[in-house]
């Protein structure tokens, strides 16, 4: 399956992204299932439930974090595969950092989508610390970076490559993964990677040109 | 492209022992009577100390903290925690 997908990918020689739907009503939540726990929920249950728990309920914070756990896990799991060893805390950093920020909830989006929204900052300041500490970024001289043939945009969006692509970024060193899911999964631009981590945007278009070419071995292989 | 990924209930657990720390270092719990008037379901050693003779402040304290329940559910994937009422017991993925 993935071998007669492959050449329609080669023949593009594309980098653009514009086409990869990512926002809170699209794939980003469609990627996560509805708990039955949440199914049902509507708004105004939302911000009861958050009153509850701002007033120091603790059953209703047994309710609050039985109900969007598996949301939230799965959210961050799919993001830092394979790194499932950092999922736990992440997990519970969102649900502190929500603790701490409740006040600000309005009730204008579901609570699962606010959540969701603070898992992907936390997502984001993992790339981002990884990113910055990653010594392979400084310019190398006389480094010809490679001319990839692959359409990351199509694989990052096909369903059917998308296992496949989850392995082989699994096998790449942690940075080069890291920036690939940043750029191709988060749709960050390169300028925005560059701002978050504090390194030149030539640096980081370096380096995804680095992990692309590592990517397209692997993908080949 | 539903995953289907359940968060384990020891993370559950752990994550709301974690609130529950927070909240109460911010201030009292709300008290036993209060949540028990709004319909809550509470455990059997919360229910003790409801219909004790007690002042207000002594059924805000987070008993959960010393509850075995939840050092069995904080370490052990679905923990043997069957209390009616018991938060951990409603983490556990069963």
């Amino acid at each position: 399956m993935i071998a007669s997908n492959f050449p329609a990918f080669a023949t593009k020689g594309t980098f653009d992204l514009g086409r990869h739907v990512y926002s809170d009503s699209g794939w980003e939540l469609s990627s996560v299932s509805f708990s039955a726990r949440e199914s049902g929920r509507g708004v105004n249950d939302d911000v009861a439930l958050v009153t509850a728990v701002l007033q120091k309920d603790r059953k209703a914070t047994a309710e609050f974090v039985n109900t969007y756990t598996d949301s939230v896990y799965a959210f961050i799991r799919r993001r830092l595969s394979p790194r499932h060893d950092l999922v736990d805390d992440l997990v519970q950093e969102v649900f502190i950092a929500a603790w701490e920020n409740l006040t600000s909830f309005r009730g204008t989006s579901p609570l699962r989508a606010w959540l969701l929204g603070i898992a992907r900052h936390k997502i984001e300041d993992y790339f981002r610390r990884l990113l910055q500490s990653a010594q392979s970024l400084e310019p190398e001289a006389a480094e010809e970076l490679p001319a990839s043939e692959l359409d990351m945009d199509a694989i990052a969006d096909r369903k059917r490559t998308e296992q496949r692509a989850q392995q082989v970024l699994a096998d790449l060193p942690e940075h080069y993964r890291v920036a690939l899911q940043w750029r191709y999964w988060e749709k960050r631009s390169a300028r925005e990677m560059a701002e978050a981590t504090g390194r030149s945007e030539k640096a980081i278009e370096r380096l995804l040109a680095r992990a692309r070419e590592q990517f397209r071995r692997r993908w080949l292989a | 492209m539903s995953e289907g990924f359940r968060a384990p209930s020891r993370l559950k657990s752990r994550i709301y022992s974690a609130l529950l720390e927070r909240q109460r270092e911010d201030g009292p719990l709300l008290s036993l009577s209060e949540v028990k008037a709004r319909g809550r379901r509470l455990c059997v050693f919360e229910q003790l100390v409801q219909i004790a003779p007690v002042g207000e402040s002594a059924k805000q304290p987070n008993l959960c903290r010393v509850c075995h329940a939840r050092a069995l559910a904080e370490n052990i994937e679905n923990a043997p925690v069957y209390w009616p009422g018991c938060p951990y017991a409603q983490f556990q993925n069963r």
